[in-house]
């Protein structure tokens, strides 16, 4: 479908999976009516809107498709079935994704039907590469399978803060991976790109928020993977969320999508303090997200020596000023024109400015930036308790924080890249959360994040009580997705297969 | 009745691969078969109602009126619809009506033009949104089977009968168009060929459970009771006719394992013929696949829900022509169905209404059946979409 307007309102009902209930006789509906088929006239207005986009299905029949059409030819064979909500009130097609089915491999049906299954924001189906994106939420993965099932429900906050910090977060990864030596990472499945994980990342933080989205007053996605030069991800992130308060089809959310390779989301941390700051902004929250589906040549190409460390994933933190969970205590960002990596626009990949990117670029920047901060708070390195450096490979940040004087039990938990890869953008951001999902209340954090071009942004944070109230609506944990018994390790030529898409 | 619309005369083209014509050149010769045996020329042609699904997508033919047009030379009134059924029925209201005395029905489709792309198209058309959560034109056949399957509670040895009773429609089918100078595919297969392909496919249903894509065109002449006595001796009747609908949005309907349109269309039809369906012992079905054929014997009544399959089995046990139905016999798609006749969507009905038409006059050649007294009355059943429509009609060599 290449036409924007039907592709619009198909996405609009699809990836939200909007339905609605009548008031009067409780049928519901897959779409979005003003009136019940059953009541008719008298049930004007008296249609409640409802979002299976957070709901748990079951798998009631199912087949496999082994000759899919044209736009599903890439993902050679899948399972596809009905799915019911609400007991069988609403019944919708979907396919399962994040499986590969091998050739003449017998799927016994019986097994899966019956199963619950949780959607999943994806790409629908392949276009042209002139062609809007499709995406859609009839996408469905087994619950518990990966992906654990998360009711998403609005907390009434306990407390607010005078100064804002951050709220919540999610960090999304795949359930695929590759292991090459001691070094796993993740690789999306083939209908994922970096707007499809950014959703995920952005619904897993709203759910360990407990916030409503319509309190969402800013989004902003940093990526260097955006699969359209232009047009942004942040409407998109906005739209299938929620953010903002929803009239006549429009989010009343600003949405903007930032750019500096690896740091475009760290860079906001600062920006979305400021604004919910600002007494006449009239914004309770905002997010931040960092997605990308971390490009590089194939290997044996120019560019291709980063083909060993990308990854896949995104991670969202939502900024606000009830309920912290860690406070900002300060920053220091730096900037140089540096080329040590870039991507000339049209080019599919970037390309690597070999060892000008070490002492030139990543270091000089990471040190620069987390000294100065250090010594604008007054912080030696036995005042902190995590370092979080942005992550490009294994040897980098570990070199990084023995010579800023941190001792391995101050970085261990932040080394995330052996378990994930370099995933850009949400990269440093996943070291972050996967030191808040261990750290203890009254905990100083600093992350240095690293972006080429180049650039480094260093915050130092403050952890709260209310980091360990909130852990329980945090079950997609960063530990959670690095050793997970439904992983699924592929090949290299597959790979690349995913990683290049549908 | 007043004005009860006859058929006077048919023609089709054989259906198949037509890579070398044009789609007018295959209305053309559906066309000029009906006007030889007839007699009627274009002239006295007061109204024409053509129908095809896809012209405007396989052909880009938009304006299908204007082809036809100058194909006859004629400025009469014409209108197209989506199926022969559909355009039967219109020109059966304007008969009834009196408006017109003599009218041509016909039917065409070309989709080898477009057989790259011709699914997902059917796909798109047929149920958007399971096309957009990567649905095939199979995929709802399979899922509404394990439905039944499930509803019915068959396993064990029930179940390995299902299969083979589903098998055994296809073999049916084929050995009925061997005979079938007109089918897509004249040769027999068998209950392991069609096993064979379904554990490659490693699906419920495979290759040999679907009917192929389809080029070919049909058409047939309608008149009047009374105009018709005076052309032919033995015009064939359309006693009842009927249509009904159900929501595009397959998994949104109440029912999973049966068509609530065929079952409307079917009650309406036999009300207004003013038969009743035991009469009837010759059946043109819509087996879009084999299982598609079992549903409609029961949608119409013939057998109670969920045990067609059974009568199917015995019927079959050793091969013969017709199904069981309380000790008469029942004639299935003695064309070879949409599985071996072909299925060019447009055209389809046109053949059903063909063999019928064919049968009744006794000028069926090697697939006449053989039972005179009871050969009175025949009944197509023509789908749209996965039954989105139903389309129901009566057809008899006597007037009730």
């Amino acid at each position: 479908m290449s036409s924007g307007p039907i592709e619009r309102r198909i996405s609009y009902l699809g990836d939200r999976l909007r339905a609605s209930r009548c008031q009067l006789c409780g049928k519901e509906y897959f779409e979005l009516r003003d009136y019940c088929g059953v009541c008719g006239r008298k049930s004007f207005g008296k249609m409640d809107s409802l979002d299976l986009f957070y709901e748990k299905g079951k798998l009631e029949l199912c087949t496999l498709i082994t000759e899919p059409t044209n736009k599903f030819a890439k993902l050679e064979s899948y399972v596809f079935g009905l799915v019911s909500f609400h007991d069988g009130q609403i019944m919708v097609p979907g396919r399962i994704t994040d499986q590969i089915v091998p050739q003449a491999e017998m799927v016994d049906f019986s097994a899966l039907e019956g199963k619950e299954v949780v959607p999943r924001f994806r790409r629908r189906y392949s276009v042209g590469k002139c062609d809007v994106i499709p995406t859609i939420s009839l996408a469905f993965t087994f619950a518990d399978e990966y992906y654990p099932y998360q009711h998403y429900s609005v907390v009434e906050p306990k407390k607010e803060y005078v100064t804002p910090g951050i709220v919540s977060y999610g960090v999304y990864t795949s359930r695929f991976r590759i292991k090459e030596g001691s070094i796993e990472r993740s690789v999306p499945f083939i209908d994922e790109d970096a707007i499809t994980a950014a959703v995920e990342a952005g619904k897993l933080a709203l759910i360990h928020a407990g916030l409503d989205s319509s309190s969402v007053g800013k989004i902003y996605v940093g990526s260097e993977s955006n699969p359209y030069a232009v047009k942004p991800i942040a409407s998109k992130v906005a739209q299938v969320l929620k953010l903002g308060e929803e009239d006549e089809d429009v989010q009343a959310v600003d949405a903007v999508d930032t750019e500096f390779a690896c740091k475009a989301s760290s860079s906001m941390f600062k920006d979305a303090v400021s604004l919910i700051n600002y007494p006449k902004s009239g914004i309770p929250a905002a997010m931040v997200i960092g997605t990308d589906n971390s490009q590089s040549a194939p290997r044996g190409c120019p560019g291709g020596e980063l083909d060993r460390f990308v990854g896949f994933g995104a991670s969202a933190f939502i900024f606000g000023k009830h309920d912290v969970i860690a406070e900002i205590e300060g920053w220091y960002s730096c900037t140089s024109d540096t080329p040590d990596f870039w991507r000339r626009d049209g080019e599919p990949f970037p390309m690597h400015g070999g060892r000008f990117t070490g002492e030139p670029a990543y270091f000089k920047h990471v040190r620069k930036a987390t000294k100065k901060l250090m010594e604008k708070l007054n912080l030696r390195s036995k005042d902190v308790d995590y370092f979080v450096a942005h992550q490009p490979n294994p040897r980098f940040p570990v070199k990084i924080a023995k010579e800023l004087g941190f001792k391995e039990e101050q970085y261990r938990d932040s080394l995330q890249v052996c378990n994930f890869g370099n995933t850009y953008s949400g990269c440093s951001l996943l070291g972050l959360a996967a030191v808040l999902d261990v750290a203890a209340p009254e905990e100083r954090i600093i992350i240095t994040s690293y972006g080429s071009g180049a650039g480094s942004d260093s915050y130092s944070i403050k952890t709260t009580r209310q980091l360990t109230e909130k852990r329980a609506r945090q079950r997609m944990t960063v530990k959670y997705q690095a050793k997970n018994p439904f992983l699924n390790y592929v090949d290299y030529t597959t790979y690349r297969r995913l990683k290049m898409g549908m | 009745m007043r004005n009860l619309p006859a058929i006077v005369a048919v023609g089709r083209t054989k259906f198949g691969e037509h890579y070398g014509k044009e789609p007018e050149k295959l209305i053309e010769e559906a066309w000029l078969t009906a006007s030889k045996d007839s007699g009627i020329e274009r002239r006295g042609l007061e109204a024409c109602y053509l129908s095809d699904c896809f012209l405007p997508i396989t052909n880009k033919l938009g304006l299908e009126e204007g082809f036809l047009s100058e194909l006859t030379e004629l400025h009469v009134p014409m209108e197209v619809t989506r199926s022969v059924s559909a355009a039967l029925v219109t020109a059966c209201h304007a008969i009834q009506a009196g408006v017109y005395k003599t009218v041509l029905v016909g039917g065409i489709e070309k989709m080898t033009d477009r057989w790259d792309k011709i699914r997902d198209d059917l796909m798109l058309l047929e149920d958007p949104w399971s096309y957009y959560a990567g649905g095939t034109p199979e995929a709802n056949h399979e899922l509404m089977l394990r439905a039944y399957i499930r509803k019915y509670g068959l396993t064990g040895e029930n179940l390995e009968k299902l299969k083979i009773a589903l098998a055994q429609i296809a073999v049916k089918n084929h050995a009925n168009a061997v005979k079938n100078e007109y089918a897509q595919f004249q040769r027999a297969i068998t209950v392991e060929q069609v096993f064979k392909a379904r554990k490659a496919s490693r699906k419920p249903l495979g290759l040999y459970d679907f009917a192929p894509i389809s080029d070919g065109a049909s058409a047939l002449i309608l008149t009047s009771d009374e105009l018709a006595k005076k052309i032919t001796d033995k015009p064939v009747y359309v006693l009842g006719h009927s249509s009904a609908t159900d929501f595009l949005n397959f998994p949104a309907r109440d029912d999973l394992t049966h068509f609530i349109a065929s079952k409307t269309a079917m009650r309406n039809s036999f009300s207004r013929a003013e038969i009743s369906p035991k009469d009837v012992q010759l059946l043109e079905l819509y087996d879009q696949s084999t299982f598609m054929e079992l549903i409609a014997l029961e949608d119409l009544g013939f057998y109670e829900p969920g045990t067609a399959w059974k009568v199917i089995y015995d019927s079959c046990q050793d091969y013969k022509t017709y199904y069981a139905l309380n000790g008469k016999k029942l004639f299935v798609n003695t064309d070879g169905g949409l599985k071996a006749d072909g299925n060019p969507l447009g055209a389809t009905g046109g053949a059903q209404i063909f063999e019928i038409f064919k049968q009744l006059r006794g000028e069926a050649g090697d697939r006449q059946i053989q039972n005179e007294r009871e050969n009175r009355f025949g009944c197509t059943h023509e789908l749209e979409g996965f039954g989105t429509k139903a389309y129901v009609c009566v057809l008899g060599k006597e007037q009730k």
